[in-house]
Parts: structure tokens; sequence; C-alpha cells
């Protein structure tokens, strides 16, 4: 539709003005204007969730900062993405994230390109000052496809939202509550192939390495047999 | 300013489970004169002119609510009563529904009409199931009675999660969900169950509705202050003499309520809104009751002398942490956090180095979590450092161990 192209509604972020289309988040206008801000829980196609708050932003007239992710705009907004207020905060809450991660980064495959560990560094956290309990859950290896490592979940519902919307499976779900929330499947059991295939889209969304493609013994090894000529 | 009987006018006096009594003390008068002679809209003016603010605690304006969900477009509409009265030293709905199920049922009535609801929930408190009983009954006798030809009451039970009093959290409890906290906008005025348009009301709120339309606006506007109308029911309870429900005038001082009306003696402070509620030190009991100041849901905990404020906080937390829905990052890792370094205050392990992080978790959560809970889960900290820092402090100079007075 041609109106849906104008750029009808125009906002300040962070001094300088810029104009959105109806029903852009905060977050789109944001990137469309080269600014960044972090996210860990969104996904461009899936719809929001705003669970993890790394996105809040300092916006005029509200109490309370507000998730960039799932906020739409409106006219005559003003925005600050990276006040003293909200990366104060934002960090608070990476801080607190890591502080219940299970820390094996070094080990981790996913060390290098973890999203939790790149936003941390992004901003500056360094060892969590919390003293919280850590997760700690059995590695599930049941399934072929998906190797599950709870401990470094941090639920953050993509592979909820990856398979619900994407795969159509509806296999993840939420259980438990407070800190000991957890994804799910079945009543948590197990991710077994009678429920799930391999798709394999959750493990491409998981920020950290709590999902992963289980390695075969001696995978590696299989290639093109090794041919020495005289 | 003396105790008003607004909300609780009919308890003890009808019978909750025979509608002939009710209708002998003017109920469904307003029902009556509201379907006869007042539009829709003239209900909204009629509640806006009134000042009539929501009870559950955040004390947003009530008409908004309707307006909101009246013009919002769509045929199919609910309005939902939030009987889920979770916080800790609530029991004034307990009380209300216990006694005057009728006046609830005649406030859905209006409410409903002047939404354009066709259908509506009650969605009652896990632990109440005993009353479950009594309000099908009612709902009953109402209905033979021909007065509720307009909308279909239905009554959903909780499953005992605290969070599911959260409005986003007790729709997705209704629609058979886990509950957990919606983001907002939309609001549920706009998406709401099953994504058509609702009002959500406390008990309370719509317990005013009956009185309002036969009284008037204008008879309740003038009870109150200036921005908090009308009357408000206490669940008092803790270090009292004489615990119970009492419905005071907004803006009656908390002396009256607690010293006064309840006799409370040597008390040391006043935990107001329940255990994600303000702690009101004895120095500034004077403060009035109002929405200006501090109200919450009603609940009044008295803590006398012998009791210890950081064991108070302490407990108050670790529920709150319980009850998180788990689903934003700062409730559900802030709760516990806070949670840890109380734990080690009781354990006389603290340091001035927990204080500060106390102060940071105090500031980060209000600010980012997703839902009431974890906003208002840092108050009874914050207001601890700042009224009773020494009782922190006393705890890292001398590593008092456990309970201490």
């Amino acid at each position: 539709m041609m109106w849906m192209d104008v750029e009808n509604i125009t906002l300040t972020i962070n001094d300088s003005s810029v104009s959105g289309r109806e029903g852009m988040t905060i977050l789109e206008v944001a990137k469309e204007n080269g600014i960044d801000i972090p996210t860990l829980c969104y996904i461009p196609e899936l719809s929001p969730t705003g669970a993890c708050r790394i996105c809040v932003v300092e916006v005029e007239g509200s109490r309370a900062l507000v998730a960039a992710c799932h906020t739409p705009i409106a006219q005559g907004m003003v925005i600050r993405t990276h006040s003293p207020k909200v990366l104060e905060t934002r960090k608070t809450i990476v801080e607190l994230l890591m502080a219940s991660h299970c820390g094996f980064c070094m080990i981790c495959e996913k060390a290098n390109i973890c999203d939790l560990r790149k936003i941390a560094a992004d901003l500056e956290v360094g060892l969590p000052r919390f003293e919280t309990e850590k997760r700690f859950y059995q590695i599930e290896d049941v399934s072929p496809y998906v190797q599950r490592d709870m401990s470094k979940c941090v639920l953050c519902w993509k592979c909820i939202r990856a398979c619900r919307e994407i795969a159509k499976k509806n296999v993840y779900g939420t259980a438990y509550r407070g800190f000991d929330a957890k994804v799910v499947v079945d009543c948590d059991q197990p991710l077994n192939k009678e429920v799930c295939r391999d798709c394999g889209i959750c493990i491409n969304y998981c920020p950290t390495g709590a999902l992963t493609r289980p390695k075969k013994l001696g995978e590696e090894k299989k290639g093109k047999p090794l041919v020495i000529s005289s | 300013m003396p105790q008003k009987r607004v909300v609780l006018k009919n308890c003890g006096i009808i019978d909750p489970r025979q509608i002939a009594t009710y209708l002998q003390q003017d109920g469904f008068k307003a029902w009556q004169k509201v379907s006869t002679e007042m539009t829709p809209e003239q209900v909204i003016e009629e509640v806006k002119t009134s000042g009539l603010r929501g009870r559950g605690g955040a004390g947003f304006p009530c008409w908004l609510k309707w307006d909101l969900a009246r013009k919002s477009p769509g045929i199919e509409k609910y309005v939902i009563c939030n009987a889920d009265e979770g916080e800790m030293g609530t029991f004034k709905d307990k009380y209300i529904l216990g006694n005057d199920p009728f006046s609830l049922i005649e406030g859905i009535a209006i409410a409903a009409y002047a939404v354009g609801a066709r259908q509506s929930f009650i969605y009652l408190r896990a632990e109440y199931h005993y009353l479950l009983d009594l309000l099908q009954q009612a709902i009953k006798q109402v209905e033979a009675k021909g007065f509720l030809k307009h909308v279909k009451i239905d009554i959903r039970l909780g499953a005992g999660a605290y969070v599911c009093g959260e409005e986003s959290a007790l729709m997705d409890s209704i629609e058979g969900k886990r509950g957990e906290a919606r983001y907002r906008p939309p609001f549920p005025t706009t998406e709401g169950l099953w994504q058509k348009p609702t009002t959500i009301n406390n008990v309370e709120t719509l317990m005013n509705i009956p009185q309002i339309i036969l009284n008037g606006a204008s008879w309740f506007n003038q009870i109150g202050t200036e921005r908090s109308k009308g009357t408000k029911v206490f669940s008092v309870s803790g270090d009292v003499a004489k615990p119970g429900v009492y419905e005071l005038v907004l803006g009656t001082p908390l002396r009256e309520l607690v010293v006064d009306l309840a006799a409370g003696e040597k008390i040391k402070a006043v935990q107001v809104g329940g255990s994600a509620g303000r702690i009101v030190p004895y120095d500034k009991i004077d403060t009035p009751l109002s929405f200006e100041t501090v109200l919450g849901s009603g609940a009044v905990i008295v803590l006398n002398e012998s009791r210890d404020i950081v064991n108070a906080v302490y407990k108050s937390l670790e529920f709150l942490a319980e009850e998180s829905c788990g689903k934003c990052a700062p409730c559900r890792e802030g709760t516990k956090a806070i949670v840890g370094i109380m734990e080690k205050f009781s354990k006389g392990e603290g340091s001035e180095r927990d204080i500060k992080l106390l102060e940071q978790l105090s500031s980060a959560l209000p600010l980012s979590s997703l839902c009431g809970l974890g906003q208002a889960a840092p108050f009874p900290v914050m207001d601890s450092l700042q009224y009773f820092k020494d009782s922190y402090q006393s705890r890292i100079k001398e590593k008092k161990v456990g309970v201490v007075k």
C-alpha cells in the first residue's frame, strides 16, 4: 500500500530528529538511523517477547524505562538510548544474567560467538559481583539432532518462538517459576526424536551454547578418502 | 475522619445466600436505573465525574479503562473481575465476596453494560475455592431474577500463582496458558483476553459502582482527598490487638487505622501494600492513606518493636522471588540476587559492599522489569535502607545472626 511507505511519524532519538512509519518499534527506527541498541531476546522476523529487557531505553514522560523491541513509536516521542540511567540499568541486567550463568566460557563451543558474552564485553561488564547460585542441569543428549545444555540457557525464549513460529512445531514450552524457570519439552523430559525432527532451527537462534548440534564420534575424520599417489 | 461504609455497606446486613435480603437494601436499583434511564456513555461519564480509581493498587482511573475498551473496535469484549487477591496480608476481597456477592455482580452487570461486553469472568483465587459455591449460587439467583440478560458471568479459578493477580498474567491464565506477564502496549483495553478489548477491575472497584450510580457521582466526589475519591477497605494484620477489615475515607492518617482502630502498640514500622509495599516508619505514621502517598492494595501489616526489619524484608523478598513468573531477566535474576544478599545479612555475613549492591538492584529493577511484580519488588528494600539503615549497619558491625531484635 502506498501510504504505508510514508514516513509520517517524527520523533527525537538522542537529540536528533528522525522519522518512522506507523507500527514501527523504537528498535527498528533506531536501527534505520544507525543507532545500536543491544538486544538478546529479539529476532527481527519473529514476534517480540520483551523478556531480556536489555534493549531498554529512556522515553520522556515515562516513569520506567521501556523496551525498544516491542514499544511502538509515537508522534513527538523523545528517546535516549544511551543515557547514564539506561546504561547503568543495562549493565545491571547483563551482570545479573552473567551471575547465574554457568561460566564455562573457556571450554564452551560458542565462546567467541556468544551473544551474551558480546553484550557483556560491549557494556564493559566484568566478573559479576552478585553471588547468586548458578543454574546447573544435566546435559540432554538423547536426541540425535539437538543437544541441550540448559546450564547455559539465558531464558530468552528464542527457541520457543522459533519452533512455534518458523518450524510450526511447538516442541518447547516453559515450566517452573521464578529463578527455576526453564525451557522444557513435554513435562520436562529430555528432547527425543519422537517430538523433534531434525530441522535444527532452534539451534541457529540460540544466543549461547545451550542448544548445539551433537557431534558424532569421529565425525571430523569423515571426509574424502586419503589417496596417496606415488 | 471516621469509618465510612460504602463498599461494605451490606456486609453483615444481608444474607449472602438470599437475594431477597439484598433487594431489600436497594439491591439492583442501580442496575435498573442504568438499564432504563442511562446510555453506556452516560454511565462512563458518571464514573468519570465520581473520580473513582482502581482499588487493586495501581490506582488507574476506572472510567478511562471502560472508555478505552468501549471505543476499541470489535463486537466481542470482556469484563474481568480480578478476585485473585494474592498480596501478602490482604484479605478484604475474601470478606467482601463472602458477605456481599450481589453488589459485585451488580457492579459487573453495570460495567459490562458500559463497556459493551457480553461475557464476563470472575477470576477467583485458588485458595478461595470455598467461596465458589456461594458465588455460583449468587449468580444463579441474579440470573433467575432477570438482571443478567445482557452478560454471562463465569467464574475461573486460579491455580495459586501470585503473579496471576497481575492483569496480563491473569488473562493468560484464563486463556489456559501459563501465567506470564505480557508486554504493553498493546494494553488490555485494546488487545486483552483472546486479543479482544478487555477491562479488568478489582473486586472493590466494582463494588463501588452501584453506590456511585445510586447516590450520584457528586456524592462520591465529596468523599476523600483531591486525587483519591471515596473510601478504601484495609486489611490490618500483624502486631495489633484488633486485626481485621476496616473501611476508611481516603486521606485518613495511618495512625487512625493502626493505633486508634486496630489498637497497635509499640509500633516500629507499618508495611502498607503487602509484600511489595512501602514501609512506613513510626515517625511517619501520620501519613495520610491515599493514592498520592501510600496505599497499594490495602494490606496493612504492623510490625512492633520486637520485630526485625531486615528479617521482615528478607521474608518479603523470598516470597516475591519465588512468585516471579520467570519471564523477564531483571525480575527473575534480580529478586534472586536480592534474596541472596539478604540471606547474607541474616547470617551475619553482610558488608557495606552488599548495601551498595542492594541499592544498585533496587534502582534497576523498578526501571526495567516487565510487570508490576518486578517493578515493586525492591520497594521494601529501598524503604528499609532509607529508614532503617542502622539495622543493616548494626548487623554488619556486630555480625548478628538470624532474627535479632
